[in-house]
């Protein structure tokens, strides 16, 4: 068996190709893959954002990281699914219609996913008629979603309005973030969560899933 | 005292009567006269109407040729996508160098030939025929991570400075070549004052800024001072980490988003160095009220101290109200340095 203090040090180093072989060796070894994500992935995400937070880390040595933290669940998550592990939530994250940036959205799936949340990334330009495709076909109980501009806010308004004439609403939690959004601007839309920072919307998926669906 | 001669005088530290007034607007703009920001970034005629309008309705000291970060990317062949009513956008997905082999055969555009830069050309010679020496003709090109992350994609691009650092250093390289040949096509067509937007430096640690992009920030700076024009840097973000390279970098503007302290970029900075901000413009400009406006920009001169310019931290939002604007324009046209 491989040393997995390892595994948690690749993560954190952004060494992807040591994360993929490390896994790789522990679980033809017979390491249980659930404690690989609990006890080694999940905590060296979570050192990987309170180094962000801080400024220890910028998006550079977040985004190696987090590719090293797939380079390993992409080997881990089938084995988990196989056996019915399930995830903490399941996040549908993307960056709404008309929209194409997409640098804050991938930091928050990857911190979501680093979390232990299934994250089911629709990428950029969203429709709402996506989201709720995917609320309906994956049980999401998690909508993320990202805006960069003024001019495709609105579109966070369109999708929750979408949600709840489809009859969905009522099963997700709804978080938004994004340069020009704000508490009050997700109070008026009717969101039920609201973060100005990648880490932060960790913990707020988080606090979501703890709660009830209204 | 017109608008040219204050700015002009202020940056050469020089006394002026108020203090000079220089936010950034696009979208705003577009509104204003009721076009369609598609129109605003493909036609000439409809960003100076806009400028030209916002200029005289808030009494800002000058006007610039700013509406997208694609310009030059899509004069390169890169794919992006145009909307009625928001900016050029990137797509990522298909960026021009997703195969790094291709930069090595990819050829800069002539800004002459080249639609969208010499759209800008256009621009910059409307502008001088309608303002004269009256404002301050400023015109823009992008910064080197800003345009090597919308040639290669900006989260690739993240990752090639681990993965690739002499990929990186020959991208940056190119487009400092391509930037500063439109740069300085821009000043013959009438710019004086060149802006230089590297937003995407904001997301690097100050190590990596410092290795890979303060060095081709540094050039551009240079050559836009060999071609006698002023140089204006606005990295979008929170370069609070990135302050005190910023300030050796010789930029006779440095315009700061409102992420970073104005009294820390002026320790850092020294006492020379002018400021140009930096109030949010989301939360403060646009959804505060006139007097916050007031306040808040007080709070910003006070802190800059003299070698101030009046600006928001980053684009005016299109949706804010006139009476907030007006606050700021009130403020630099009520106060000198």
């Amino acid at each position: 068996m491989p040393d997995l203090q390892q595994l948690y040090d690749a993560v954190v180093n952004g060494d992807y190709k040591a994360a993929h072989a490390i896994t790789e060796r522990a679980l033809a070894e017979g390491a249980d893959p659930l404690t690989l994500v609990n006890q080694y992935m999940v905590p060296a995400m979570d050192e990987v954002g309170r180094r962000f937070e801080c400024s220890e880390y910028f998006v550079p040595e977040l985004l190696i990281s987090a590719r090293a933290m797939k380079a390993s669940l992409e080997l881990i998550r089938p084995l988990l699914v196989a056996r019915g592990d399930k995830p903490v939530g399941r996040v549908a994250i993307g960056t709404v219609k008309g929209d194409l940036h997409d640098i804050g959205k991938n930091l928050v799936a990857s911190l979501l996913e680093g979390g232990g949340f299934e994250v089911i990334d629709l990428g950029v330009n969203v429709s709402p008629e996506k989201f709720i495709a995917t609320i309906k076909e994956s049980q999401a109980n998690i909508v993320a979603m990202s805006a960069l501009l003024t001019t495709t806010m609105p579109s966070m308004k369109t999708t929750i309005d979408a949600l709840q004439q489809a009859g969905v609403r009522d099963q997700v939690k709804v978080l938004i973030g994004g340069a020009p959004i704000t508490q009050k601007y997700a109070d008026e839309i009717g969101a039920d969560g609201y973060s100005e920072s990648a880490v932060g919307a960790v913990a707020l998926a988080k606090k979501a899933v703890a709660a009830p669906v209204a | 005292m017109n608008s040219r001669e204050r700015v002009f005088t202020h940056l050469a530290g020089g006394a002026v009567d108020r203090l000079p007034l220089m936010p950034i607007t696009m979208m705003f703009a577009a509104n204003r006269i009721g076009a369609r920001y598609r129109d605003y970034c493909t036609d000439y005629r409809v960003l100076v109407e806009g400028q030209m309008r916002v200029a005289e309705d808030f009494g800002f000291d000058y006007v610039n040729t700013m509406s997208d970060p694609a310009r030059e990317a899509a004069d390169c062949g890169a794919a992006v996508e145009y909307f009625d009513n928001q900016p050029v956008a990137l797509v990522e997905e298909r960026a021009l160098l997703a195969d790094k082999s291709k930069l090595a055969g990819l050829k800069a555009p002539d800004p002459a030939a080249a639609p969208r830069m010499h759209n800008a050309l256009k621009a910059l010679e409307l502008f001088k025929a309608r303002l004269g020496r009256e404002k301050v003709i400023e015109g823009w090109i992008e910064g080197p991570i800003a345009e090597g992350a919308d040639l290669r994609g900006i989260n690739t691009v993240m990752m090639d400075f681990f993965d690739d650092p002499a990929f990186v250093k020959d991208l940056f390289g190119f487009v400092v070549e391509m930037e500063l040949r439109f740069a300085l096509e821009q000043i013959k067509a009438g710019a004086e004052v060149m802006g230089i937007g590297d937003a995407a430096a904001s997301l690097v640690s100050p190590e990596i800024y410092e290795t890979f992009v303060w060095p081709y920030e540094k050039r551009l700076i240079e050559g836009i001072h060999a071609a006698g024009a002023k140089a204006r840097l606005h990295i979008c973000g929170n370069t609070r980490r990135l302050l005190k390279a910023m300030g050796t970098l010789g930029a006779d503007i440095v315009d700061l988003d409102s992420l970073a302290p104005l009294d820390e970029a002026r320790r850092q900075m020294g006492p020379d160095q002018v400021l140009l901000g930096n109030l949010n413009p989301v939360t403060v400009l646009r959804d505060g009220a006139p007097e916050d406006v007031t306040s808040v920009i007080g709070g910003c001169h006070g802190q800059a101290g003299a070698r101030f310019i009046v600006g928001a931290g980053c684009e005016v939002p299109r949706d804010t109200p006139d009476a907030n604007l007006r606050a700021l324009t009130d403020y630099a046209h009520g106060h000198r340095p």
